[in-house]
Parts: C-alpha cells; structure tokens; sequence
C-alpha cells in the first residue's frame, strides 16, 4: 500500500499525523511519482471528502515543493494551454487531466509539476469551500430560505408591536453587540475547515469587549460599538443606511438587494438576505420589492429601514467588526420577523447559534469569509469555543469530522472571579496599529499547513493547544501576568511557527520599544486575530496602565512615521478603552419620544429632507424632524448636531495635498510633468489609436519559441573559464550593479503606494529585512570575493527618492564599503481614468482567474460599478481625485535606464570607475540577483550589447518570455502578444535581469563616453532612443484612503515603455542564458513569499548575502 | 370515551361575522356557515353544539343556526382575550366530557366521511385526543399553530404529536418541526378541528390564571397536553378554507358547490364567464 494514502486513511494519530515532508524526504523520485498516480487515483475513488482533500494537498506539495527540487535539471516543457485556460475557470478536474496527459506524453517535469501543483491546490480548496457552503445551506433552519423564490409563497411577517404608531412615528428596534476579543488565539484553530476536520484542536477562548476610540478625558467610555437598527417606515421601499460609511440606499427592486458592490452597504444587503427579510432564494425574482414588503408588513406603501453604525472602530481591528455587524443586524432582522423570540433583550442559546450560522451565511454571499468564533460577540462574557465532533443526525456526519458550528461555553464568576476580569481590564492595552491588511492568504496557509502536517508547524499547532489549557488555568487562578507570559510565548513561539507572516518589522519594533520602555512591567504581547499590525494588546502592571495608554500612542504614531514610506498603513494608530461585556447582543425598542435613530445617522438624512418641501415629506417623517429638533435642544447625544448638518450640508472643498503640502500642480512641475506629451497621450487613448487591445502585435506576427542553442544553459554551470573572466572584471572595477527601484510595488500592497525597496518583507539572516538590503548585502558578498568594492546604483522616482535617500543616509549605507548612488527619475506620467473600453477587455477578453461562485458574483457587480465610474468621471480625463502621489504614476523601468545618462548618474558613476564597462540591471523584486562571475565572464566572452536572463517558465510566469518574433529572436511582452496562448508555447520567462555594455548600449543612443557630460545631446539621443520604443497602455489599481481605515481600490490608465524592448532594437546585439529559477524568480505578490520560503529559495538568497 | 358536546369558537373580533354568512351547500340549500358547521358536528355524532361569541352577537347567530336553534348553546366571551380564552369560556358547557372544538372561521370540504367526524372516530378509538392536521406550504404557516411528531407504525396518516408551535416562523418550523415523510418546506399545520379531553379545559384554566390578561393561544396549551399525554394528529384528506382570507368566502363557496350537486351548473357558469372574457379581450386587438 501506498505510504501516503496509508497517512491518509489511518486512524491511529500516530501515522494519520505523520508529516509529508518527513516521509517525502525519504522517497526517491521515482517513489514520488509512483506515490502521485497512487494519490491521484485514490483521490478519485474515495467516498470520504476529507481524504480527498488530503490526498489533493499532498498531491499538490510533491508536485510545488518536492519534484522541483530533486527536477532542478529537466529541460522546459510547454503548459498545455488549454489546461491553463481551465485552471483560469476554475475546472480543476479537467486541467488536472490535460496536465497529466501532458505529463504522460512530454515526459515529467519542473513546468508541468508547477501546473498540477496549482490544479490540486485549486481543487483542494474548492472541494473545502464547497463543502462548508453546502454544511451552511444545509444547517436547519437556513434551508427554507433558498426554497423561497416568489413574493407569493414569502413567509415572513413583522411583529406587530414593530407597526403600532405612537406619536406619528414608528418604534424603532435597535440591537446593541460587543466584538470579540481572541485571548487564545490557537493557531488560527477557528478557521472552518480546521474544525469539521480536527474538531478536537479547534478550540478558542473569546471575550465579548464594549469599546471606545480613546480621544481623551470627558470622552464618552467604552460601549457595545456595534448597532443595528430597525424600523417600519411610509414608504414602499427599503431603505439601507450605514451611518459609518456616509451611504444610504433606497431599494425598490429584488436584483438591487443581491447586487453587492454597487454601493458600500453590501454587509447590510447580505444581512437582510442571510436573516431571510429578503431570502436568498429570491436572487434573479422580477417581482417588485414592494410585493414583499407588503407581505412582511401586511399593509400595502410601508417599507423597512436599516441603518447600522460602527462606534468609531476603523477597519483591520481584528476585532471582528464585520462579522459582528453582520450578526447585530441578522438579529435585529431575526427579532422583527418573530424568527427570534424576544423582541428586547438577550438571546437564548439556540437563537445565538442560529445567528452565527446566519453571519456564516451572510459573510459566504458577501464573498468574505471569517472564522468560526467571529460572532461570538452575540455571547456573553467570556467563553470557550470549540469544536465538535459530527455525530448521527448532524448534517456533517458521515462527511467531516467535526460539526459546522462550534460550541461556546461561557464561563461563570466562579471560574474565572470578578477579581480576575477586573484585573485583566486594568493591565491590558488595546490598540489598532494602523495596518489594516488582508488575512485571507493567512488563512490559506494555515488550512494548507495543517492538511500536510509540516512537522515544525504541527508540534507548533500542539504547543499552541497547550497554551489554551495554560490560559484557561491562569484565568481560573487569576493569574493576569502569568496570561502576558502566555500569549506573549504563543506569539514569538507557534503563532509565528506556523505563520512567519503573521509578524511583522512594525509589530517587532512597536514591542522592542514597549519592553524597552516599561520593563518587567510589561507582561507581554497578544496577538488578535489573522496577523499583527492592526488590532493587538499589550499587558502592563496595572499600576503602569494609565502611563502605557500615552506612551503606547506615542510609540505607535512614531514608529508609523519611521515607516510608512515602507510599509502599507490604512490609517493612524488609536488606542482604545475597553470594558468586558457580560450581556452579548441585547435589543430595545424605543417607543413614542425615544424613537429616533442614531444622532449621525441625521446629519445624513436631514440635509435631503431639509431641501425638500414640508408638504411632500410623509407625516412620519415630518413628526420626526418635530422630534429630531427637540432631541437636539434637549439630549446630550444630539448636541453640535446643528453645526454638523451644516457641514454636510456645504461640504469643504479645496486640492488634495500631500503630506509635506504639496498640491498637484506643485509636484508635476517640480518633477518635469511633461503636458505636451500627455496631451498626445491622452488625444491617442481617447480616439482610441493606444489602449489595451492596442499594445498587442499585429495578429499576423510569426511567433514561435526559441530554437535549439538560441539560451545558454547556465543552470548546470558555465564553463570555468567565464568565471575566471568574469572575477578579472569584478577586480579591475569594470562592473556596477543598477538597482531598478522606482516603483511602489502596486501588486505587492495592491496600489498603497509605498516604496518596495524599502518594505521589510522577510526575515532574513535573523530580521526582518528590507529589498534594498538584501540586493546590498549581495553586492557586499561579491565584493568581499572580488576582492574590490562593486558601485551599486539604485534607480529612484518622485515616489521612491526621498523615502530612499532619508532611509540609505539614516542606515549609512548599511555600512556598504563601496559607492552607494542614487539616479533620481527624470520623467512623470498623470494617470487617467480609464477608457470603458479598456476596462471591458480586460475584464472580458483578456484570460481572468474565476473566483469562488459568491465572490465571482461579487467581483462583476463590482466591475459594473467601475464601468459607471470610468463613464462618470470621464474616460481619458486626468486622475485628480485621489492624494496627488497616488495620481502621478512612473512611466516604466525603461526610462529608469535612461535617466541613468540623463541625470548624470553614469557619468558621475565613470568618473569614480574610470574603468566601469558592464552593468547588471535588474528589478527591486528579483532577490536573487547578484553578480555572478561566471554568468558576467559569459557576457564579457560574448561582447554582446545585452545579455538577457531568462528562466524555465512555470504556471505563475506570466508576462511574455523569450520568443523568435518573425523570425528574430528577442523578448516580448505579455501584453505585446496578439494571442493569450501564444505565451504557453513559449518555454522560456524573462527575468528582466540584463548585462548591459555600457559603450555598446552608448553607441545604440548615438552616444559615446565622452558626449555623456552634454545634457542637450543626450537628452536629445535618449528622446530619439524612446520614440523607437513601443509604449504600452497598462491598468493599475490605485488605492483611496478614506473615512476610517476605509480603502477602495480603482483601476487607473497609464502609459509605460519597457526595457526588455531593447532586445528588439538592431544594432545590439543580444544574448540570452537560462538561469536557475531562484536567481531569477521576481516577488510580486505577498503570496508568493511562503513558497518561495518553504522551497529553500530563501534559504538560498541569504547564503548569496553578507550582512553587515 | 364519547363526544356528545361541540364548542365552536366564533367570538374573534375580525371573525365574528364570518359564520354569519350565506352559502349554497354541496346538497343546493342556502344556508348559514353556522348552520354548515353544526352539521358537521352533528354527523360526528354529536349531539349538544356550544358557539362562543362576541357579547351581543347572540341573537344574530340565533337566527343564523336556523333549524339547529333548538339545539345549540351561545356563551360569550366578555374580553377580548384571545382564542385560548374563548374556548375557555365553554368550560362549564363541557364539564368533564370530551369535546369536539371547531374554528368558526373555516369551512371544511372532504370528498368521503367529513372531517370531524374521521377525528372524532380516531379519538374515540385511540381514547385520547386528536387533531386534524394538513401539510401546508411553509409559506402559511403565519395563520396556523403546527406540530412536530412521529408517525404511527403501520397508520398511515396518524402521528404522536411531540410539540405544538403557535404560528411558527419558517425558521423554527424547520428547526423544530419537520417530520420525516413530509415533503420539505411542508408542515403538519392544523385543520381547524380537534377532539379534545377535558385536560384541555383545565390546562387553559391554568394558563389563564397564571396570566389573566396575556392572550393563551391552544396550541401553547395543546404543547403541554403533549408533555403529559398521548396526543395524536390525524392528517385529514379534506380541504380546509380560510373564510377570513382575500376571496375566502368565494373560494369556500366554489369548494363546496364543484363538490355538490351544482357542480356542472357551476362549472359551466365559470366556463361562459371565462370565455366571455376571453371573446371581449379578442374583439379589444
């Protein structure tokens, strides 16, 4: 029997944990493969889902982490396209059987195992996912509500006390949760997957916390933040109200309810779907919204509102805002239509229970997704969440394990006394740090971990259990410093285990500073939630609180400013008062004089009905302005709302500036914004002669991969003599390294707008350590080899330069021995709003990853929405509403090369190097390119223009490669490619890591050394040099920061030329090597740093770097 | 075990008048809805009929139970304090006798055997009492009381009832009331007919006292029979129709007259009336 199925389907814990690793370890290559097809076909016979999905993980791990390492060797082979193509549309089954039939007839591989790798994967998760939506449906209870499709057969009704009138207007139900607070956190144990598989390590402690934003003495304190309220109004509509977010919807049609990304108020669309007010078996009725409402208030002409409000909690809380919004308002749904009991209140147990299953629901159509204990802000106090195991009669049995739904049990004051929950208020420190970031890849990663019981992340996982057992001892012995202690070890010790990710250089900092500063009295760190960063705590003496409460603001806003040049902040750090909150989700009605709605929510409301006149408004409404009025002279809460509303009513305007005060028009001309050249743009993108479709070849263009002997193999070595070559170089001086670091990394913090090269994105060598560093750590490593100190330039633009410069001269050079430069940017593009035209083909032409069912529906509204955005604000036009850096954009790394001769870089660079010849060009996010003496001495041999490197393509390398164009042999764009599967026959990606001939490159311009000190002739030779260069049309997305830690994500237009276009110039001469995948691999995403760790790439960087 | 006694509860401030109204009967007489239920009642063998009504309502249904007058006691229910404490009000009427309870705001249509007579045969065999029951579309269920229950082994329509639920939402009937064999989204709502035992009376007594002015609902009662003792639900093969409902009374009349003598007038009448309808709307294009 296989090994690995034996793991599988064992009962005894002592094979069934077995780590993969461990086993594949011992297994040669061919064992692996013959361990695949046993897996693939097991995976295909079992009837038990959990087996399957191990089975698709392991798969997956062989194919991503094993066989590419004992594979290193194997020549390229083509991804079938096809198989791509059905990876992108999410039919795992189908990719999965080209890829092996691919493998069958191509022979095994690097390529095709990195395309399996990603099908198992795919299909792991979807089987997963699948499996908790149909455990959702199936919970009873939700099930009726995906069988109602028609107004008709509508069940619900509304209380009736909900419709009685006192004093013209109608009661308003308003329902009041605590968040919760994960004192345990346990290995991220609540994810849902975790617990219907090991129901028995899904375990958590939770506290329900009321909160306030800390603004000062005389503020109000702390309070359940979350609110959801609830009322009958005039009119046939129903009207959606979120007074955090300043967005109000009236819905008068079925598909509006369902149409999520069309406005902000998605969580309150998905709660009065997932609370059955609107069931979700409605989705696609034509019938009027009116025929429900009718029915659900059984008179005809009056409607519902909701209104929500966040008390001041900004996003990234890890304090499960959402999802605890998500429940307030699913209860208050759920008490008006008599599916809860009590209209006022607390909930029993069953009604809590049936409101998280209900928030699961809601978060699933709401294509977000939290972890099982996220509601349990619904309970009381403080409580144990576990799992449970699946028996007869669950749903879940006879499929998983465990059950859907976890079991809370609240602990009472003879556990855990009075004393203790007073003292754990007294000692700890909540505060948001500012990242708000997304933990979804988090969460994958733990479920992957976990289903290939890695062994260091396994015994990880069975620590972090202990700790629960731990803290739950100190809770019942009131122990509070001895819980610092424990979550404190929990954070440097499993959590991080199992996730390195989950910490950061910020969160390091932040608790260096605090121990530095309080000492002994500091008790310890706790982590909240997915990662660090955003919502964490901190445990002091109590008698240090109050003093911690200031110095911990103090710390945070200035280790913000230290770093937000390098790391994505959503928002300023707060520190919050908090209170345990013993009564979970309580409910009032408020009658007659009580009746109104929160103050905020007026000074949205008001200013439309203040414009409107008196004998149009409903005489619910005109009794509540009556209302409304008098609360202002009379209640406290009303106070200033006068002023407020008047705000509002006369919005401030003004230019948006930086934050040095820079406007727009300011830094356009202090960065040479050329308006000529924008205009041409601009006139070209509207007419529609650039875009997207546009960058693309003429379809008639040959293109076929390169032939035999076209790359040189360097990835089983050079002969010995390049190296010899090459280290003569090094010695006589005649090589620099260019950095290309102008870029703020827009698919690495998706459009934040901070510097890459500055952000600290592993740990490394014992750190965390920045792009920057670790490329300057290499060239120490050359340089200490060659004997003599390698000039290493860095590239900057508007966006990069200062950040760079200040963090270089702060670090002096991380005492780098030889000449650290700087090349500033000399050229600076405006973005557009982009063309409806361009968008659609993006969306809708180009090849696009389908998401899970739910998200997907998601991701088309929200793309819809966009398209009506582009209409409005005027395709073509300039950018301008966003913070001026966010609207300016850097015009590619082509130019990056060119401001070298621009900007006098090279020619200072000439005068301290008399002998500089050839430059090794790469990006910021290539961390393993270096200066490699046998690679340069190839170069050298060559006296080739340009040597491209280039790497054997897997599944992820998208982007273009190297190709015979017509005939002739360069690299090519992606977007250059006038078919998507054009690019899977090509067997090689570009690296974009070049060995430049600085004379040759010269002589290309029409330039020679000496014209290197006139500035006319080169700006003139390297302007030529551009018009010869194709200029790419391409979409970013640009964030916008707004409200409280609120972001939204546009896609802008903007124009770049790119140096790997230089291999298509005649008159340089080009060579290309191969390079092993770890030189030349580019990190682009976050996601990408896990493999790339796991798979020894990292490992491999660091024994490439000296550091200081 | 014997059922001599009827109560039928028409006191309902929106209902009072419904018993009150004219129907043509499946045998062709005009008569009274009162008059149409009594005579079910009486086909189940009953022989004493109690009505509970509004104050001041007597007379009026005096002159409706026509012929029945004779035999029929009217009581009234002094406040408006919900349907539990109607019935409540014929308690000295029923004394320590089972008894018949029929709404008076529904008329019931069967093809064989009427249906108060069906459950009171099972009650009187079973000797405890009986609920007549019909799946209904969750859809409904904010007009009736529900039970949860298992079926009889070898009695096809017969269940043990476990719990008794008041107009359940969907959410709960699903939580707490399916019963297997039931097609989803259906549930075994009542008929509007019970055979009942003087524990009934007495549990309401209790009840009512325990919150004299909270409205007590049957089926909160009914729950607590069934904690207590064997309570069984009949699953009736008769339609049941909501005179209070849009087009009740249309409908119920159209029920029982394409269940009657008149069938093909009727049906005939609604033929001609259909394509006259048809025809103007023809000539109109």
């Amino acid at each position: 029997m296989s090994r690995l199925i034996e793991i599988i389907t064992s009962d005894d814990p002592l094979i069934r944990d077995r780590s993969l690793d461990a086993v594949c370890q011992e297994l040669t290559i061919q064992q692996l493969r013959a361990e695949c097809d046993d897996l693939d076909r097991f995976r295909r016979t079992s009837s038990n889902l959990y087996e399957r999905v191990r089975a698709l993980f392991f798969l997956y791990a062989i194919h991503r982490f094993h066989i590419p390492l004992r594979d290193r060797g194997a020549a390229p082979a083509a991804i079938p396209f096809a198989g791509y193509t059905h990876l992108l549309k999410r039919r795992y089954e189908e990719a999965i059987d080209i890829f092996l039939a691919a493998q069958a007839s191509l022979g095994a591989g690097a390529a095709i195992s990195s395309a399996l790798a990603a099908a198992y994967r795919g299909l792991g998760f979807q089987t997963l996912a699948g499996q908790v939506r149909h455990s959702v449906r199936s919970v009873r209870g939700n099930q009726w509500m995906f069988r109602t499709g028609h107004p008709e057969d509508y069940p619900l009704r509304l209380r009736r006390e909900l419709l009685q009138v006192e004093g013209g207007m109608f009661p308003v139900l308003r329902e009041s949760t605590p968040v919760r607070m994960d004192l345990t956190h346990s290995g991220w144990s609540d994810i849902f997957f975790l617990g219907m598989d090991f129901p028995e390590g899904a375990r958590v402690v939770n506290i329900s916390v009321d909160l306030a934003v800390r603004a000062g003495a005389g503020e109000n304190g702390p309070k359940p933040p979350v609110e959801a309220y609830l009322r009958v109004i005039d009119q046939p509509v129903l009207r959606l109200v979120s007074v955090d977010l300043g967005a109000t919807a009236e819905i008068s049609t079925i598909d509006e309810v369902f149409d999520f990304a069309r406005d902000y108020l998605s969580l309150l669309k998905a709660a009065v779907i997932a609370s059955g007010l609107v069931p979700p078996g409605m989705e696609g009725a034509v019938q009027p919204l009116a025929q429900i409402l009718e029915r659900l208030t059984g008179a005809r002409g009056l409607g519902i509102e909701i209104v929500s409000k966040v008390n001041g909690i900004p996003k990234g809380s890890r304090l499960a805002v959402s999802t605890t919004l998500l429940g307030s308002l699913i209860s208050a749904c759920m008490r008006a239509t008599g599916q809860i009991h009590s209209l006022e209140g607390g909930l029993q147990e069953d009604e809590r229970r049936l409101v998280a299953a209900r928030a699961i629901l809601g978060e699933w159509l709401g294509g977000s997704g939290g972890g099982w204990q996220d509601s349990g802000g619904v309970w009381p106090g403080i409580k144990l969440i576990h799992g449970v195991a699946a028996a007869e009669g669950d749903p879940e049995f006879g499929v998983s394990r465990g059950c859907l739904l976890p079991r809370h049990r609240i602990f009472d004051r003879d556990e855990i006394s009075s004393e203790t929950r007073d003292l754990l208020q007294s000692s700890l420190v909540l505060v948001h740090g500012g990242m708000a970031q997304d933990v979804g890849p988090i969460l994958e990663m733990v479920t992957e971990r976990y289903l290939l019981r890695s062994e260091k992340e396994w015994t990880a996982r069975r620590e972090a259990m202990a700790l629960l057992d731990e803290v739950i001892e100190e809770l019942r012995a009131g122990d509070v410093r001895a819980i610092g202690g424990s979550t404190d070890r929990n954070f440097s010790g499993p959590i991080q285990t199992i996730i390195p990710w989950a910490a950061n250089l910020y969160t390091a900092t932040l608790i260096e500073s605090v121990r530095a500063e309080m000492g002994e009295d500091f008790w310890g760190f706790w982590m909240l939630g997915g990662m660090s960063g955003g919502g964490m705590g901190f445990l002091f003496d109590p008698r240090r609180k109050p003093e911690a409460l200031v110095r911990l603001q103090h710390i945070m806003t200035a280790t913000k400013k230290r770093m937000e040049h390098a790391v994505p902040f959503a928002m300023e750090p707060v520190v919050y008062d908090f209170a345990i909150n013993e009564s979970g989700t309580v409910a009032a009605l408020l009658r007659g004089p009580d009746a109104l709605l929160p103050a905020e929510y007026y000074t949205l409301a008001v200013p439309p009905l203040v414009r409107t006149e008196a004998r149009l408004l409903s005489p619910s409404r005109r009794a509540e302005l009556d209302r409304f009025a008098a609360a202002c002279r009379e209640r406290s809460e009303f106070s200033g709302m006068v002023q407020q509303m008047f705000d509002h009513l006369l919005p401030r305007s003004g230019d948006q500036q930086t934050g040095a005060g820079q406007t727009l028009a300011a830094l356009l001309e202090a960065y040479g914004f050329d308006a000529t050249q924008h205009r041409q743009i601009q006139a070209d993108l509207r007419s529609g002669r650039i875009g997207l479709a546009q960058n693309r070849l003429p379809a008639s263009t040959d293109i076929t991969d390169v032939h035999q002997g076209d790359a040189i193999d360097a990835v089983h070595g050079l002969p010995g003599r390049y190296r010899e070559i090459g280290l003569e170089a090094l010695r006589s001086g005649s090589v620099a390294v260019l950095t290309l670091a102008g870029g703020t990394g827009s698919r690495w913090t998706k459009g934040a707008g901070v510097v890459k090269a500055l952000n600290p994105f592993c740990r490394l060598g014992g750190r965390h350590r920045s792009f920057l560093e670790v490329h300057l750590a290499k060239s120490r490593r050359t340089s200490e080899l060659a004997g003599a100190a390698v000039p290493h330039v860095f590239t900057t633009s508007y966006l990069t330069h200062d950040a760079i410069a200040e963090h270089l001269r702060d670090r002096e050079n991380y005492g780098y021995p030889g000449a650290v430069l700087l090349s500033p940017g000399r050229s600076i593009g405006l973005r557009m709003i982009p063309m409806e035209r361009d968008l659609r083909f993006a969306w809708e032409e180009m090849p696009q990853q389908l998401l899970d069912e739910q998200a997907q529906k998601v991701r088309e509204s929200l793309h819809q929405t966009l398209i009506q955005w582009a209409r409005q604000a005027g395709e073509g036009s300039d950018y301008t509403d966003n913070l001026p850096l966010q609207c300016l954009h850097p015009v590619g790394h082509w130019y990056e090369v060119a401001n070298l001769l621009r900007n006098g870089t090279l020619a200072r660079l000439m005068e301290s190097s008399r002998h500089l010849r050839y430059l090794l060009v790469h990006n910021i996010d290539t961390a393993g390119a270096a200066i490699d003496p046998e690679l340069l001495g190839y170069h050298i041999d060559e006296g080739a223009g340009l040597t491209a490197e280039v790497i054997a393509r897997h599944l992820e390398d998208r982007g273009g490669g190297l190709a015979r164009v017509n005939g002739r042999l360069r690299l090519v764009e992606g977007m250059a490619l006038p078919h998507e599967e054009v690019e899977s026959q090509l067997s090689y990606y570009n690296s974009a890591t070049y060995w430049v001939d600085v004379d040759k490159l010269l002589a290309v311009a029409g330039l020679t050394r000496e014209d290197l000190g006139r500035a006319d002739k080169v700006m003139e030779q390297t302007r030529r040099l551009a018009a010869r260069m194709p200029s790419y049309i391409t979409l970013k997305d640009v964030k916008k920061r707004w409200g409280k830690g609120q972001e939204d994500v546009f896609p802008v237009a903007q124009f770049e030329k790119l140096w790997g276009d230089m291999t298509s110039l005649s008159g340089l001469e080009c060579r290309y090597l191969v390079v092993p995948r770890v030189r030349g691999q580019q990190l682009k995403e976050p996601s990408q740093l896990d493999a790339w760790l796991r798979d020894g790439s990292a490992a491999e960087i660091e024994r490439l770097c000296g550091w200081r | 075990m014997r059922f001599q006694k009827a109560v039928i509860t028409a006191a309902g401030p929106d209902q009072r008048a419904l018993p009150l109204q004219t129907l043509v009967d499946r045998d062709g007489q005009e008569k009274s809805v009162l008059c149409i239920l009594i005579e079910q009642a009486l086909a189940a063998k009953v022989e004493e009929v109690c009505v509970v009504v509004w104050p001041g309502d007597e007379s009026r249904y005096l002159q409706a139970a026509g012929s029945y007058a004779g035999m029929v006691r009217f009581l009234s229910q002094p406040q408006p304090l919900g349907y539990g404490h109607a019935l409540y009000c014929a308690h000295d009427f029923v004394g320590s006798d089972p008894f018949l309870h029929m709404v008076g705001d529904h008329l019931y249509v069967s093809a064989g055997k009427p249906s108060a007579a069906q459950v009171v045969e099972i009650a009187q065999a079973e000797e405890c009492p009986v609920s007549g029951v019909q799946a209904t579309r969750e859809s409904l269920l904010a007009q009736y009381g529900a039970v949860a229950g298992h079926r009889l082994p070898g009695r096809h329509s017969l269940y043990r009832v476990d719990t008794v639920i008041e107009k359940p939402t969907p959410t709960e009937a699903e939580q707490r009331l399916a019963v297997s064999g039931i097609r989803a989204g259906y549930y075994l709502c009542f008929f509007g007919i019970h055979a009942l035992t003087p524990t009934v009376m007495e549990l309401l007594g209790k009840a009512l006292a325990v919150a004299p002015s909270k409205a007590v609902t049957l089926s909160s009662v009914l729950a607590e029979l069934a904690r207590r003792e064997q309570y069984l639900a009949v699953e009736n093969t008769g339609r049941r129709y909501n005179l209070g409902s849009r087009y009740g009374l249309l409908t119920s009349q159209l029920a029982l007259a394409l269940n009657g003598r008149d069938r093909t007038e009727v049906l005939a009448q609604l033929v001609e009336l259909l394509a006259d309808r048809e025809m103007a709307a023809g000539q109109k294009e």
